[in-house]
């Protein structure tokens, strides 16, 4: 192994990890303050430190703080006490280890080597994702079972009959987008989209099933466990469900489980259906290609969108009463300088390579970063999606959930997978 | 004709309700206008940045009690047990005393309230002969971090001025 490949482990390790765990960080924040603008209400904005309140993304840290110095309560009835721990910890490593094969940019070429950008580069794909995400379950009965508690077990119970009763419309959803792309591995599947359908469609997972999309997303909601289908914490009448009897850390655990997998769905979602991290219409070798104009186009394009970014800042970042020499107007002054020196910087960078590193393997980076780029700004507009959700839906009664599973989502999955089979068959 | 009878049409019947993802979709959209609306300019947001601006109080708003004067600064308050009497949920405390002021024979030595138990009902302001007792102090956030401060005396009640003045308050607001 060389160097670069032993770099290109660690990076693709470090991404597969870390993304993950500071997007919770992100969807947390996304959640609390979209909850506030869907319901005409502000969310969390008054933590700050020194004045500086990140459009409240600091709520995140003392939140954090809190849980970590809380009182980690095992309660006394609790008789299997390493069936107690272990739940969270399973629920959060299983969360943590879908994202594992799923590709964040195409194959990178440097050289005679490739690189396939996943942090697991394995064949297994789909079918890695299906029998974790299923374990994850046992976290949850797990948890609801060992806390020896009525609420706790029904939780649990709830969580298992849910996900037995979803995965299976999720599964022949996968069954027909197989037979579509002809393969399991999730590289290849992105590589398929990046065609072109009928010379002007991009030939992404939605365009080619539709009816399947809508029953993946259905089912993934409910594997998530997010409302319309989160009758496993149920609140108003189980109380908090699996996770009554947890506190502290092991409750923070099971709520950034709950987050990370929450990000997972989204990103096996665009992976599947939304074209990965294809840009739609220009493929990997047309970026390639046209590497030099893709550059400039970004560099004049950045300034737009600061300028934009800073109108919207200024306008919305200040005080809407009374307040002499407001200290949002000053903070504001200092993301707006932040910002234009960020763009600064990219200009720089950008212009170096358009100087020095042009036509070298600098190409396939950038194009590898605006693929990574593409691919977190989709996942992130899922997530988005499941928040929108959240706030919209009413929850479900527990008959009507089973009712739709069971009764109109299989028999369309089963209908779907004849058509697909069908048109793949009459069309090769 | 007899009583006016509104027959309610029941929804969610037709096949497009009974599909459920279109009227999905239109509660989304509805749910995102108001998110844009409030993400494009977040001064349409119907909130009251609270502790820096404070809600507009009418002079009929029952807050936290204060004990009235004569126009000579004696204690109108003539310890009648009046309002204790009719207090629901006991929490106010009265002990008489005698009165050398010539006003009448008793005046209270000791009022206490007990703002934890008191239910901000206003049964004692309306049963005081005297107009002794009022609730228009303005003050609607009674906080502390300790039950003792909670109970507070006469001096507490005497020294706490009204909001309003006279003519608001016996007008009732606007």
């Amino acid at each position: 192994m060389s160097a670069l490949d032993i770099l290109l482990v660690l990076l693709r390790v470090a991404f597969g990890a870390l993304v993950p765990l500071s997007s919770v960080a992100i969807l947390v924040w996304m959640e609390r303050r979209g909850a506030g603008f869907f319901q005409d209400r502000a969310g969390p904005n008054r933590c700050n430190v020194m004045g500086f309140r990140a459009a409240g993304l600091i709520q995140n840290i003392a939140d954090g703080i809190k849980l970590v110095f809380k009182e980690d309560v095992i309660p006394g009835h609790i008789r299997h006490k390493f069936y107690f721990v272990l739940a969270p910890v399973l629920v959060f490593v299983t969360a943590i280890l879908c994202f594992a094969v799923i590709p964040f940019a195409d194959i990178l070429v440097i050289g005679d080597s490739k690189y396939i950008m996943q942090a697991i580069p394995m064949d297994l794909g789909i079918l890695w994702f299906l029998a974790i995400v299923g374990f994850g379950v046992y976290g949850i009965i797990l948890a609801g079972w060992s806390s020896h508690n009525k609420y706790g077990v029904l939780g649990g119970l709830r969580a298992a009959a849910q996900v037995i009763s979803y995965e299976i419309p999720m599964g022949l959803a996968l069954v027909s987008l197989l037979a579509v792309y002809g393969t399991v591995n999730l590289t290849e599947m992105a590589q398929f989209q990046g065609q072109l359908l009928f010379g002007f469609i991009p030939m992404w997972g939605v365009f080619l099933q539709p009816l399947g999309v809508i029953i993946f997303i259905v089912a993934a909601f409910a594997e998530t466990n997010r409302t319309p289908f989160d009758l496993a914490e149920g609140e108003s009448e189980i109380v908090a469900g699996f996770h009554v009897e947890y506190s502290s850390m092991k409750f923070a655990l099971f709520f950034l489980g709950e987050y990370v997998a929450m990000f997972v769905s989204s990103a096996l979602i665009v992976t599947l259906y939304f074209g990965s991290y294809q840009i739609p219409w220009l493929s990997t070798e047309t970026l390639v290609a046209y590497a030099r104009p893709v550059v400039i186009a970004l560099m004049l394009g950045l300034p737009v969108f600061a300028y934009l970014f800073m109108a919207w800042m200024k306008k919305n970042n200040r005080s809407h009463y009374h307040r002499p020499n407001d200290p949002r107007v000053r903070e504001t002054k200092v993301y707006v300088t932040l910002l234009w020196s960020l763009v600064i910087l990219l200009e720089v960078i950008f212009l170096g390579y358009l100087a020095f590193a042009h036509g070298t393997a600098a190409d396939r980076i950038i194009v590898a970063l605006l693929q990574i780029a593409t691919f977190l700004t989709k996942t992130l507009l899922m997530c988005f999606v499941y928040v929108w959700v959240r706030w919209t839906l009413p929850r479900f009664r527990y008959d009507q959930l089973q009712k739709i599973g069971w009764e109109k989502l299989l028999p369309l999955a089963l209908l779907n997978i004849f058509i697909t089979s069908a048109v793949v068959v009459s069309f090769g | 004709m007899g009583i006016k009878v509104k027959v309610i049409e029941r929804k969610g019947k037709t096949f497009l309700e009974q599909l459920y993802l279109v009227e999905v979709v239109k509660g989304m959209i509805v749910t995102l206008g108001h998110f844009f609306r409030n993400f494009l300019d977040n001064s349409k947001l119907y909130v009251r940045h609270y502790p820096e601006v404070q809600p507009e109080i009418t002079a009929r708003w029952r807050g936290r009690h204060r004990l009235t004067r004569h126009d000579d600064g004696t204690v109108k308050c003539v310890a009648c047990f009046m309002c204790q009497t009719n207090c629901p949920s006991n929490c106010i405390m009265i002990e008489a005393g005698e009165r050398h002021d010539g006003k009448s024979e008793k005046m209270p030595v000791r009022f206490d309230i007990d703002l934890l138990e008191c239910i901000y009902c206003g049964y004692c302001v309306e049963a005081c002969p005297m107009d002794a007792i009022r609730m228009d102090s303005g003050i609607f956030s009674v906080t502390s971090d300790n039950r003792e401060a909670m109970v507070i005396g006469l001096e507490q009640l005497l020294e706490t001025p009204g909001a309003f003045d006279e003519e608001q308050y016996q007008k009732g607001g606007e």
